[in-house]
Formats: C-alpha cells, sequence, structure tokens
C-alpha cells in the first residue's frame, strides 16, 4: 500500500509545481496518471521514490511487514532500505548498456547484499539462477548473455521489467515507461506490467489514455499540480478535453472526417 | 556591386604593412636578445649535419647493450601507465560533479590542475632529491604526470554519464560504491582503455626523457655516449628509441582502433 498525502512543490519563484496531491493505491490496483506535459506528474512519481523531496506533504510506503515508513522523512540510510523495496522503470532506456541482460537483472538487488560482495559481482547460485528466472518470466532468457546496448527499445524495456521483478518490491512505479516504443512493444510492455499489480501495487505515469483505458485498473488525472480526476480508467470525451486542451478534440473530430485525397483527380 | 570589387582591391593589404613592419622589428630585436641570429643558425645546421657524419654509421656491437636499457625504459612508462591509470581514476571519481559532493569535486579539480601544469621532468627532479637516481623516481613521476591529463578527461566522461542510467541504480537501493562499480566503470570503460594506451605512448616518450635526467633506461644511454664522446654508440641509441617510440605508437594505434569499432557497433 502507498498513500500520498498533500503533496506540494513550488519553484524559488513561487510557482507551484505540485499543489497537494493526494491519493491511495493498494494491492491489486494498477493505476496510471495521465495529465499534460508539465503537469506534475513525474514529479509525483520521483516524489514516490524519495528521488525528490517535496516541500511538504507525505509519502506513506507499507514494507513487506505492513509498518508504513514516510519516504519524505527518513535519513538517507533508511532511504536506502525502503528503495530496496520499491521497484522502478524509468522512462528511455536506463540501463548499464555496457552490462549484460542478465548483470543489469542482478542490479535490481544490489541494495539488499553486501557492499564488498556486490563489487566482486559475487553473486550466489539461487541468485544468478533467480535473476534469469526473471528473464525467463518475461520470455527473454535467450537475451540473457546480450549486452543491453545492442537491445532494441522494447527488449531493453522488458529487461527492465525482469530487473523490478528479480528486485522482489512491495511497490512499482513506472515513468512513461512506453513512451519510446512502438505500439505493439508498448502493448506487450502493459501486458507484462498489469499482472504484477496482483502482488504489489503498481504506479505508472503515461501519455497514452487508451493504453491506461485498457490495461489500468484506475486513472488519477493531474493537471496544474492536482488532481482533477481519479476514478474509472475509461475516460469520458469531455474529461480528456478538460485533461488536454480543446486540441484533442479537434484531433478527434478530423479523425472521423473524410480525408483530402491525397491526389487531386480531374 | 561596389562592396564586391572592393573586396578584391590590392589596396586592402595597406592595414597589414605597419602591423607586419612591427612584426619583424620585434623578431628580430628578440633574436638578438638572445643571440640567436640567421649566422647562427646557417653554422648550426652545417654543425650538425657534419656531427650525424661524425654518428654514422651506427656501432651495431652496441646494440646487445641497448636492448636492456630499452626494456627497462617501456617497463618504466609500463608501471607508470598503470599505477597512473588507477590514480586518475580515483581522482577522476572525486573530482565528476554526478559522484562526488561539490566541494571534494572543486578540490580535486584544482589538483588535477594543479598537476598538468608541472612538467613531468620537474616531478622526476623533485623525486630524485628524494629517492635519489634510478627507475623508482622515474615510475612514481610518469605516474603522477598521468593524473592532470587522465584525470580530467575520465572526469569529464564520468559528467557525461547518462543521469537516468544513475538515478535508476539509486533507486533500487545501491550505494555509491556499488553504482561506480555497476554503472560508472563499465560505460566508461572504452574511454578509459583508449586514453590510457594514449597516455602510453606519451609516458614511453617520456621516460626516455626523463631517463636522460637521472631515470636510467635508454635516453641514460643515449645521454651517456654523447658524454663520453661514443658518437656512433649515440646513434645506435638513437636508433633504438626511434625503433621502439614508432613501435608502440603503431600498436596503441592498432588496439585504440579496435576499441573505437566495438564502441561504433552499439
Amino acid at each position: 500500500m502507498i498513500e500520498v498525502r498533500n503533496l506540494t512543490k513550488s519553484l524559488p519563484n513561487g510557482r507551484k509545481l505540485l499543489d497537494g496531491i493526494s491519493f491511495k493505491v493498494n494491492k491489486g490496483e494498477f493505476v496510471g496518471i495521465l495529465g499534460p506535459s508539465g503537469a506534475g506528474k513525474t514529479l509525483t512519481l520521483r516524489c514516490l521514490n524519495g528521488l525528490l523531496k517535496p516541500d511538504s506533504g507525505e509519502v506513506i510506503i507499507e514494507d513487506e511487514k505492513g509498518v508504513g515508513h514516510d519516504i519524505c522523512k527518513v535519513n538517507k540510510r533508511e532511504l536506502r532500505r525502503v528503495r530496496q523495496r520499491i521497484g522502478v522503470i524509468f522512462q528511455g532506456y536506463h540501463l548499464v548498456k555496457r552490462l549484460s541482460a542478465l548483470e543489469n537483472v542482478m542490479i535490481g538487488r544490489l541494495g539488499q547484499i553486501s557492499t564488498l560482495r556486490s563489487i566482486l559481482y559475487g553473486f550466489t547460485d539461487e541468485e544468478a539462477a533467480g535473476a534469469l528466472e526473471a528473464l525467463g518470466k518475461i520470455k527473454i532468457a535467450h537475451l540473457a548473455e546480450n549486452k543491453t546496448g545492442n537491445l532494441s527499445g522494447g527488449e531493453m524495456q522488458r529487461v527492465a521489467i525482469a530487473r523490478a521483478i528479480f528486485q522482489m518490491p512491495t511497490l512499482l512505479l513506472a515513468d512513461e515507461p512506453i513512451s519510446n516504443l512502438d505500439p505493439s512493444s508498448a502493448k506487450v510492455i502493459m501486458k507484462l506490467i498489469r499482472p504484477l499489480s496482483e502482488t504489489m501495487p503498481v504506479v505508472g505515469v503515461f501519455h497514452q489514455p487508451e493504453m491506461t483505458a485498457k490495461y489500468c485498473t484506475r486513472v488519477i488525472a493531474i493537471k496544474d499540480g492536482k488532481v482533477i480526476y481519479d476514478g474509472d480508467p475509461k475516460l469520458s470525451n469531455d474529461m480528456l478535453v478538460e485533461i488536454y486542451g480543446e486540441e484533442l478534440s479537434l484531433i478527434e473530430q478530423q479523425e472521423h472526417a473524410v480525408p483530402p485525397p491525397l491526389i487531386a483527380t480531374n | 556591386m561596389i562592396m564586391t570589387l572592393k573586396k578584391y582591391s590590392l589596396k586592402r593589404y595597406r592595414k597589414y604593412i605597419l602591423p607586419l613592419i612591427l612584426l619583424l622589428v620585434v623578431t628580430e630585436g628578440a633574436a638578438i636578445a638572445c643571440g640567436a641570429t640567421f649566422g647562427k643558425l646557417e653554422t648550426g645546421l652545417l654543425n650538425g649535419l657534419s656531427f650525424l657524419g661524425y654518428m654514422f654509421p651506427p656501432d651495431w656491437s652496441a646494440f646487445a647493450e641497448m636492448v636492456q636499457p630499452a626494456f627497462q625504459s617501456i617497463v618504466i612508462a609500463f608501471l607508470g601507465t598503470v599505477f597512473g591509470t588507477l590514480l586518475s581514476v580515483v581522482f577522476a571519481l572525486l573530482a565528476a560533479a554526478n559522484i562526488s559532493n561539490p566541494w571534494v569535486r572543486n578540490v580535486t579539480r584544482f589538483l588535477i590542475g594543479l598537476e598538468r601544469s608541472i612538467p613531468e621532468i620537474i616531478i622526476l627532479l623533485l623525486l630524485i632529491a628524494a629517492f635519489g637516481l634510478g627507475a623508482m623516481p622515474g615510475i612514481i613521476a610518469l605516474a603522477l604526470g598521468c593524473i592532470g591529463m587522465l584525470g580530467k578527461l575520465l572526469a569529464d566522461t564520468i559528467e557525461e554519464l547518462d543521469p537516468v542510467m544513475m538515478e535508476s541504480m539509486q533507486s533500487v537501493g545501491a550505494n555509491k560504491m556499488q553504482i561506480i562499480v555497476f554503472g560508472v566503470l563499465p560505460q566508461i570503460m572504452p574511454n578509459l582503455i583508449s586514453y590510457t594506451l594514449f597516455r602510453f605512448e606519451i609516458n614511453i616518450r617520456l621516460s626516455v626523457i626523463l631517463g636522460a635526467v637521472g631515470a636510467g633506461g635508454v635516453g641514460y644511454e643515449l645521454d651517456y655516449s654523447f658524454g663520453m664522446l661514443q658518437y656512433h654508440r649515440a646513434f645506435t641509441a638513437l636508433l633504438v628509441i626511434i625503433i621502439m617510440i614508432f613501435g608502440t605508437e603503431r600498436l596503441s594505434y592498432m588496439l585504440r582502433g579496435r576499441i573505437k569499432m566495438e564502441g561504433a557497433l552499439k
């Protein structure tokens, strides 16, 4: 379970980036956060795993024992401990490109093993087997030995999911995980993320309302640093216009209009 | 039109006449002041040519005596480069803004810049005062000499690493040491190897010069032969030096070419 209470963040010039964001996500939910660029989606997500400190507000994350930790108040050492249980899939290609897919998956456990052991790349047989199994779960075990830099965007994002699985988190965050992917790879990634929400809350930031409508269990819309919608993933047309502005409805109308002929016929 | 014609008028050279005369006067004045005249250049060139005549032919019997000192020069350069690279990596990590804290970074950057401004020969002279003549001060001088160049280049490489990659490692709870070993080092490895090979070339040349000053090796043989007026022997030493430098340059060029090819693949 993760609960966000009244998150605020302002620029030094007083402009409010986050203006009282609150929501709660339980196990079994796959929440998609929508909103126009600059609305504060990614900012919110960065607050959820402590990469960014909000000006005020609380982010309570329940660990495996059910004890809540406020990630905004813990010290550096505890922050690392809480983070061990938060899986994150970032936008674009955030893997270590010169390491193999398997090694990248193993990075998921770095927070949980001793520094000395890890800097020798000394993983136990169970850990190695577990990392391979995580790659197997998303059906790219055959790429384990490949350098991630040579993989396609979709494959890299799958490795990132395998890393999150191997990390055994109690919360999964995804920051625009499908932004750089073609539509079919994007669908594959969404299909892989969705079942993970059975064992932990999953919160993702997206730019594709049609994807969140199909795969998410709930949608939260953020605009100007405020939550303006929280509920059913299938958004009405009016709601979409409210989130993204008039331009969207204009595009929709054009799609239904008869397109002009490409070559003039005489 | 008039503008274009003006552009090609001979008159446009008029403004260069006065600066040119000034430059000639200053050059001539400086040459007279330090005693470098064209007359001297002529006699010097003639002397140099007849000197080459004295040196020719090389003393082939001394060739066998040169092998061991040449090997010593290479070993000095090699060890200097190895220790220098290790030192430089440490300095580079401390001097990279995305790894180090701002205070440590600035101090380290200052030290790196300071090292770069001190020629290796001066470092060697200081070290000879402490260690006495021999290979040891040579190796240390070369190792310290690496820091100015490699430390700077590597620190810049580290600062250019993908910030999302670093954040994504932070977000699994990895500590700084683990981020360095799993993220930074694999990613900078091609640059590290390439710069190190290049520095090895430089160090081979420097080890000859430092040898003449007192670090031993083939540079010392050259200096010694000249001092003993054994010009044929000096010529042999010179040939060995040229072969040695040319050989390492070709080898390093070849190896660096391979690294670039591998980098281009990803």
